[in-house]
């Protein structure tokens, strides 16, 4: 059904925004590299495809005019998500072109920010791509050869929002959400559980999860040994 | 970060960076420099080790050497660093303050700098805070509690969306490695701290109230604006202009004529009224009052502006007129005012009545206006408004203040005025305090309103202002 296929694409677009989001974040520190910027581009691809996709069949939807009213308010419901989405996009777009522009990667004139991050982000961008893993095949300069690309880009991502208010015309502030304030603890308690005990703001550090297995061996193996000593003890007295 | 939807949706450049957060920016990057920059170590916990972190001391240092100055201002620019976020600390996270010792700090990553042309929004705060959420599985503290509650009523149409994101948001970071993780959460969380700061902690992208504009509109210079600027220069040059030795003549004139009058400069008799409570002084200064006070009588003669303006005065000399028989022209000149500042309706009947009772050849009180004038007023009566007098008044008025108004301050009526005016005796201090009046500004609407309790401040006590 058609509300189904807007759901689910808007999720996919949901998705790739939170994981560009996530990538524009290391943009000019110590974790930026050619690949990233590679992952970028390609991330944001996909995620203006899925915009592409989810804004046609929304704006469809929206000017059949024989809709029922709460099947309409559902569609309203998935546009204003949709929009608000588009806007996140389009500024982190305009985030990563300002950015990118101040923190070259080829003739560094600037160094970059030494902020602590240091490991890799392919898996966000797979992620966000919906592939196992990202091949990298980005040349040396190829932060130079994107950022004209990345601008036409964010010029067109802001068109598509004109365009799209221009046809449908829905007022925000009508909609309801249907969460309530607090939603997302209780069926986002199985993501929220166990990043609960691994991220913590405070320094405290927690185990990683070789490290857990390792402990939880150790533990075990411990326990072997000192119920083999109480048999042997019950054993001899 | 997300523009607030709708307000400036895709036009950009009304906004501009601040120059302190570029000048800091700056030296953020120059810290950075492989060679010239502050020492980096390594933060060790128990498991991970995350690089990149610099000891207070070393920032401090390095900006004493980099800078040429003392250790006091470096630590000071160093603090004004940690409090706009370009710099966290990694123990006690909540407090951006440097501290000149081992404790250790990390930068923050560019995508989190302070900046005004980013502002934060409101949407990315909701998710921030709907992670927090997330992840401490709802014990908030009080105040994101509160901010929680308002945005979920204020966006509440893009509540959705938040919850989406949020949860997504929470994914993809799990996707990176542990160290990272700790690292980007610590960066996020500082940059809520500088932009919605918990009570208590002063706002620093607040701009105080003389800092106002300071957007500079980035002008085009083209030919067009050039021209305009030359128009404008051209203009000021030929405008009239008075020197300053003339204009301060006036004005020194101005001021010392009027300094004994002013009630702050020379105090006023009998007391001040906000603060001794004795309304006296307001009484004797009423705008009609029978006997007129010595300074007022003596600010008649100061100019003929002043004596028509105060009522006590231009009732005295229109008494003089009567005696000198050229009160027509004082009459004249009053029913011109009320003409000029009366209601629309009244104008045309108005009009008449003056121009039937002063104007016309033979009328009961003529006043004498040049031909000229006349000329102009009769034809301006053809279509009457408001202003259709103001000529004939303008050459009454000079009459009367050429004519009439020396020999007014020389008649003997003024000269009787100024001797009977009064001089209010200023209030006696009671030697014993405790017998003084209190002082209140007025009487509480609380102590009135239970009738039961003497009412503090209704009475003087003692006849403080009366002579």
């Amino acid at each position: 059904m058609a509300r189904e296929e807007c759901k689910a694409l808007l999720d996919a677009l949901n998705k790739t925004t939170a994981c560009y989001h996530h990538l524009v974040l290391t943009v000019g520190g110590s974790a930026d590299t050619q690949d990233l910027r590679e992952e970028l581009q390609k991330t944001r691809q996909k995620a203006r495809e899925l915009a592409v996709a989810t804004g046609a069949r929304l704006t469809v939807a929206l000017r059949d005019r024989g809709l029922a009213t709460e099947e309409r308010a559902e569609f309203e419901r998935l546009w204003v998500a949709f929009s608000g989405c588009l806007d996140l996009l389009e500024a982190d777009m305009q985030r990563s072109l300002t950015l990118g522009a101040a923190f070259p990667l080829h003739a560094p004139r600037r160094p970059l920010v030494r902020t602590g991050v240091a490991g890799g982000s392919s898996a966000v961008a797979a992620r966000a791509l919906s592939a196992r893993s990202l091949r990298h095949e980005a040349e040396g300069d190829f932060d130079v050869a994107d950022l004209p690309e990345l601008e036409r880009e964010v010029l067109q991502v802001g068109k598509m929002i004109d365009d799209m208010e221009m046809k449908v015309n829905v007022p925000r502030w009508s909609v309801q959400a249907r969460q309530a304030a607090g939603a997302e603890l209780l069926s986002g308690a199985s993501a929220g559980a166990s990043s609960a005990g691994g991220i913590s703001v405070q320094e405290r550090p927690g185990p990683c999860d070789p490290s857990k297995a390792l402990a939880a061996t150790v533990f075990s193996a411990v326990l072997l040994v000192a119920v083999a000593l109480a048999l042997c003890v019950a054993k001899l007295s | 970060m997300a523009t607030v939807a709708g307000c400036t949706p895709h036009g950009r450049s009304s906004r501009t960076q601040r120059p302190h957060l570029s000048k800091m920016e700056r030296v953020i990057v120059s810290m950075q420099d492989p060679d010239q920059g502050v020492k980096m170590r390594s933060q060790r916990l128990l498991i991970t080790a995350i690089p990149h972190a610099v000891a207070g001391r070393d920032v401090v240092e390095w900006l004493v050497q980099k800078f040429c100055i003392s250790e006091e201002e470096a630590l000071h620019l160093g603090t004004l660093l940690a409090q706009h976020g370009y710099i966290y600390p990694l123990h006690e996270s909540r407090d951006l303050t440097l501290r000149p010792d081992e404790t250790p700090y990390r930068f923050q990553t560019p995508y989190f700098w302070t900046s005004t042309l980013w502002p934060a929004a409101e949407l990315d705060y909701a998710i921030y805070l709907a992670k927090k959420n997330i992840q401490k599985q709802g014990a908030l503290v009080d105040y994101e509690k509160e901010h929680y509650t308002q945005l979920h009523k204020k966006i509440n149409h893009a509540w959705d969306l938040v919850v989406m994101q949020a949860r997504e948001q929470l994914r993809a970071a799990k996707q990176r490695r542990k160290g990272d993780r700790l690292v980007i959460s610590c960066q996020e969380q500082t940059y809520w701290l500088v932009n919605r700061p918990p009570p208590g902690v002063p706002n620093i992208l607040e701009q105080g109230p003389e800092r106002g504009s300071y957007n500079s509109s980035r002008v085009q210079m083209s030919s067009d604006f050039y021209k305009c600027e030359i128009e404008r220069f051209r203009k000021a040059l030929g405008r009239n202009r008075v020197k300053s030795s003339v204009c301060l003549e006036a004005y020194l004139k101005f001021s010392s004529q009027h300094g004994p009058h002013d009630p702050i400069l020379s105090g006023c008799l009998p007391s001040n009224p906000w603060i001794t409570d004795d309304v006296t002084y307001w009484a004797m200064n009423a705008p009609k009052v029978a006997a007129p006070t010595k300074l007022r009588v003596e600010r008649w003669s100061f100019s003929f502006r002043e004596l028509l303006d105060d009522p006590v005065g231009r009732g005295h000399f229109m008494d003089f007129l009567q005696k000198e028989f050229s009160a027509e022209n004082l009459s004249f000149w009053e029913a011109c005012e009320e003409l000029r500042f009366g209601g629309q309706a009244q104008v045309p009947a108005l009009v008449d009545a003056v121009y039937q009772q002063f104007l016309a050849p033979g009328a009961a009180r003529w006043v004498n206006i040049d031909s000229r004038t006349m000329e102009w007023t009769l034809e301006g009566m053809r279509q009457p408004h408001r202003y259709v007098l103001d000529a004939a008044q303008l050459h009454i008025y000079m009459l009367m203040k050429k004519d009439s108004y020396p020999r007014f301050l020389k008649s003997d009526i003024y000269k009787g005025l100024l001797e009977e005016a009064v001089i209010p005796l200023e209030t006696k201090r009671r030697a014993f305090p405790f017998l003084r009046k209190p002082l209140h500004s007025s009487p509480s609407p609380v102590l009135q309103s239970t009738p039961e309790e003497p009412a503090v401040t209704s009475t003087p006590a003692g006849g403080n202002g009366k002579q």
